[in-house]
């Protein structure tokens, strides 16, 4: 039986809440500006650090090394041969569905990849991308990863698919790595 | 085939299970939800081997693991298949198809829809253990120019073996060597070329048979499947296209019993690349030139009303049931003119006492007949499928099978007595069987009838022949496959009055017996039904009388016809007298062509309509068992190619008669109006496996159309011969076949193109001896100063004095010589 609440028939349905500091008083001035100043400070530290603007695009924002990025297909470094047999396995994981692989007979005088298959159409729409990296996690040849670059802009939808030639070439500009710790 | 199996009750994995009787285990745990994994079990192909062992189970009372592909159910039968014991021969037997597999799904075809990939991973044991180097092969190899073999991901399981050995019967396909270095192949590494070996890439679990067209063109997820009918010949099997990117890829089996029972000729499966051609006519021509539908209609209708009545039509195979109905009633409605005849034309009676539901088999009842009568028809060139079906039918023990043809077929070896009568005899035999049969019916009811011998004419040998026929058809048992082409020519009317006589002799008016016509055109049922025919309107109602083909023919040559419409007919290449119709098409007035590829018909044609292709096309068609069938878009329509149906629709309307059609459902319900034994049919009816029309309630509206008091026998006298059934091996007499790869069809499939035969004169050996000619020389078929070139064929299955050529080749076209039966072979 509750005496306060005496028509609850069992005390635990009570919730006691606990209630701040009353106004006025030391307490109650540090309640009203404490994190305000605390904030302040903050403020005060970056202000003498002094400005840190980049540049862009004289300047580019450093990326982590996992960022992801434009994607990039990738050859054998030492027979020169495309890495992507055409599986499409990128394509079955891409959650945006924005690859195209139409695959082709290798022809064994002139090869593309070294296995049966290659991709003779390999097509990202980076309109439709939303640099997920599942393409890069299905990949069971790692030639597709996730690239650095970021500077996708462009005047029509069409220049956002990127072909295979596109892919593969290396790209004009490096984007600079964040360093660590940074 | 019995409704009524009794039924056994058992426990699978704790869950109770009610199966048939005598059901194989694998089946009956469906019931209880209980997936048992097998490699090597598929029913199609018959019984249970248990090869692979994937399918080991533990059954309480038998301390050994067995077989559930093998093992039949049995009441009170407690079955494990998740115990460890399983579980570890599973993981076995799983890690064993792994040490020499390659792995290499990611290129591998089969990637994605590969049974092996789905086991290993939900019953494997996940790891690999072995570090040993693999056994390898050289792949891939050309098992024929459209499959090719993979031996290194080849699992032996035999279902590719079976297939060869057991279902196609042409025994080709091996297992060759032994031990780890087991492989499939054939003798001497021949080229397997079969007509139906492009079912061993589907049966095939892992994806060691690829097929040549499909090979790296697409992977399960980048595809759409999309059900419909072939319409490439009359067995109107059951396909799934393989669609992407708006194209069909590869042709698939879509199992249905009552058609095709679950498999494919080579020539559904890979006769899809026409539908892609370069070379397809995508926009309407008007005089060779380009023109805009606009155009093309208001030639076509203005050039049409001139000819008013002194028009024909000509409706070939292709054409599906809307379309049949709609060019006839834009003859018959608009134009006034009854000229409307499709390749299958029959006399108007014979038609409809043929199409009597009770006379109608469906093809399930081949499986169950206990003698099957194939005349007039080699089922494999004509309907391949059905040619599995009766083999089949054999297999089981329970058919035997008669053929009586004029030219050896592939179902011989099977048979249990063959006739051979002359090219153009038909009539003659088949009235000699007709009073073989009718004389045994009368003889068992205990009246004395008429002797075989007793036929009018000399029928000498064909009263042997028929005897010994008729001795192996059980009555009221008897399925008869019957060519209809046995109705073509002079005595073709009293062939197949003869044909319903024996099927009356034989009580064949019943369950589980009756007769199956195999009509030329793949719909060629469905046209005659829609009222395609000279003398009959749809449902096969009374019609004024109409020019078939020869008098169509003799009309445009004697300048009284004006205009004649081919839809989906090309008659210089595929009917008889070739140069005949092209003389006729020359001095036609108008010639409009509904066609999808030039031919020789479309170069005379005024104007050329685009037409769609079957994988394009929406609508129905009718099995030659009466099975309604739904043709379902799976592409879109290439160019400017419209739809058939609203083409005749547009042009109807241009001339004044409005149909009132405006979709395929509409011209569906307007057919079942009008075809008194459709009546109520509609799509959603007909749905994905056909519907027979002579299951159907609607059915007995034809029982009045069997009813009509049989005609005359149409005198066989006119066959005006006087060397009938004596031949003598100086006068030699021509009969034509068509073979199953020599058609448009083929020439226009890049891959099937080295099928095409050449040219090839078939003569029974004696012939050839006496002529001095030896198999594979060069020789000339002449006639009446017309000569086809072919190489010579010795085949000692043949009648001594009849020779055989090939109809509709791409050269040396038998349809080239005229109509005459006696012929001579010159060495040149």
């Amino acid at each position: 039986m509750n005496e306060e609440f005496p028509y609850l028939k069992d005390a635990e349905e009570v919730v006691t809440v606990q209630r701040g500091p009353e106004p006025g008083g030391a307490k109650g001035a540090y309640r009203a500006f404490g994190e305000t100043l605390r904030g302040l400070r903050t403020t005060m530290a970056r202000l003498i650090e002094g400005p840190m603007t980049i540049q862009y695009p004289e300047e580019k924002t450093p990326v982590y090394p996992r960022f992801r990025g434009r994607h990039k297909l990738h050859r054998f470094e030492d027979t020169g041969l495309e890495k992507c047999v055409g599986c499409s396995l990128c394509a079955a994981a891409c959650p945006a569905d924005c690859i195209r692989v139409v695959a082709a007979e290798n022809d064994p005088d002139d090869r593309v990849s070294p296995g049966e298959r290659y991709a003779a159409v390999y097509e990202i729409n980076l309109a439709r991308c939303i640099f997920c990296g599942y393409c890069e996690v299905a990949c069971p040849f790692d030639a597709i990863t996730m690239g650095h670059e970021y500077e996708l802009a462009d005047y029509n939808r069409g220049d956002l698919i990127f072909t295979k030639e596109m892919l593969l070439a290396e790209p004009v500009e490096r984007t600079p790595l964040r360093r660590e710790g940074e | 085939m019995s409704a009524e199996r009794s039924k056994v009750t058992l426990v699978v994995d704790g869950v109770e299970v009610t199966a048939d009787d005598g059901a194989m285990l694998v089946d009956a745990a469906k019931e209880g939800d209980v997936e048992i994994p097998v490699f090597c079990y598929e029913p199609k192909l018959g019984g249970p081997v248990g090869a692979c062992r994937m399918c080991l189970v533990e059954i309480e009372g038998i301390p050994k693991l067995q077989t559930a592909c093998s093992t039949p159910v049995r009441d009170g039968m407690v079955v494990y298949t998740r115990t460890d014991r399983v579980i570890e021969s599973q993981s076995a037997v799983v890690e064993f198809l792994l040490v020499n597999h390659p792995l290499d799904c990611p290129v591998c075809d089969k990637g994605g829809e590969c049974p092996l990939q789905d086991i290993a991973m939900g019953w494997g044991p996940g790891r690999s253990r072995m570090t040993e180097p693999k056994r390898h092969f050289r792949k891939p190899m050309p098992l024929s120019p459209l499959v090719r073999i993979d031996r290194e991901r080849c699992i032996l399981c035999y279902r590719c073996v079976r297939f060869s050995q057991d279902v196609a019967e042409d025994e080709q396909l091996q297992l060759l060597e032994r031990g780890a270095s087991s492989h499939v192949g054939t003798f001497d590494d021949h080229p397997y070329i079969a007509p139906f070996h492009g079912n061993i890439i589907e049966l095939c679990p892992v994806g060691a048979l690829t097929a040549e067209a499909y090979r790296f063109r697409a992977r399960p997820w980048d595809i759409e499947d999309s059900g419909s009918v072939c319409t490439l010949c009359p067995s109107q099997c059951n396909v799934m296209f393989t669609v992407r990117d708006e194209h069909v890829q590869r042709v698939l089996a879509r199992d249905n019993d009552d058609v095709d029972a679950g498999w494919l000729c080579d020539k559904g499966r890979f006769g899809f690349q026409m539908i892609t051609s370069e070379e397809r006519i995508v926009e309407p021509r008007v005089g060779g030139s380009r023109a805009g539908w606009e155009a093309a209609l208001d030639a076509v209708a203005e050039r049409l009303r001139s000819a008013g009545e002194r028009t024909a039509a000509i409706v070939g195979g292709q054409t599906s049931n809307e379309e049949g109905y709609l060019i006839q009633r834009l003859l018959r409605g608009a134009l006034g003119s009854a000229n409307i005849t499709s390749v299958d034309e029959l006399e108007a009676g014979l038609a409809r006492r043929l199409a009597a539901p009770e006379l109608g088999a469906a093809v399930p009842d081949l499986d169950a007949a206990e003698s099957i009568l194939v005349v007039g028809t080699d089922p494999l060139n004509s309907i391949p499928i059905l040619d599995l079906r009766i083999r089949r039918a054999i297999r089981q023990g329970r058919a035997r099978l008669v053929v009586a043809s004029e030219r050896p077929t592939a179902l011989d070896g099977g048979a249990e007595e063959t006739a051979r009568y002359a090219p153009g005899d038909a009539a003659g035999f088949l009235a000699a069987l007709a009073a073989e049969l009718g004389n045994r019916r009368q003889a068992g009811a205990g009246t004395p009838g008429r002797a075989a011998d007793e036929v009018p004419g000399d029928g000498s040998d064909w009263a042997e022949g028929a005897r010994r026929i008729a001795g192996e058809l059980r009555p009221g048992k008897t399925v008869i496959v019957y060519g209809e082409r046995l109705g073509r020519g002079p005595g073709g009317d009293s062939a197949l009055a003869s044909l319903l006589e024996c099927a009356r002799a034989l009580d064949l008016a019943t369950a589980g017996a009756g007769v199956i016509g195999v009509p030329e055109g793949a719909n060629g049922r469905g046209l005659r039904e829609v009222g395609c025919l000279p003398g009959a309107g749809p449902g096969f109602a009374e019609a004024p009388a109409g020019r078939g083909l020869d008098r169509i023919k003799q009309g445009l040559l004697d300048g009284e016809l004006d205009a004649v419409v081919l839809v989906h007919a090309d008659p210089i290449r595929n009917l008889p007298d070739g140069p005949g119709w092209a003389e006729a098409l020359r001095r036609a007035r108008t010639v409009i062509a509904v066609s999808a590829f030039d031919d020789a018909s479309t170069e005379t044609a005024d104007i050329v309509f685009p037409a769609e292709s079957y994988a394009e096309k929406e609508g129905t068609v009718t099995h030659p068992d009466g099975r309604l069938q739904r043709l379902r878009p799976a592409v879109p329509h290439p160019g400017n190619v419209h739809p058939i149906w609203q083409v005749l629709a547009e042009l109807g309307a241009r001339l004044g008669h409005e149909t009132g059609i405006g979709s395929v459902p509409e011209a569906v319900a307007t057919i079942a109006a009008e075809v008194p034994f459709y009546a109520g049919i509609t799509p959603e009816e007909i749905g994905g496996r056909g519907v027979r029309w002579q299951e159907r309630p609607a059915a007995s509206a034809v029982a009045e159309l069997a009813a009509v008091p049989p005609e005359q026998r149409t005198s066989r006298t006119n066959l005006d011969r006087d060397d009938s059934g004596t031949l003598t091996a100086d006068r030699l007499r021509l009969g034509t076949y068509p073979a199953l790869w020599a058609d448009e069809i083929t020439d226009r499939n890049v891959a099937l193109r080295f099928l095409a035969p050449a040219q090839t004169v078939e003569l029974a050996p004696s012939d050839g001896e006496r002529l001095g000619l030896a198999s594979g020389d060069e020789v000339e078929v002449r006639s009446n100063g017309t000569g086809v070139r072919a190489r010579v064929a010795l085949n000692e299955r043949m009648r001594p004095g009849a020779v055989f050529l090939i109809e509709a080749t791409a050269a040396e076209n038998a349809n080239a010589l005229p109509a005459e039966l006696n012929v001579e072979v010159i060495k040149p």
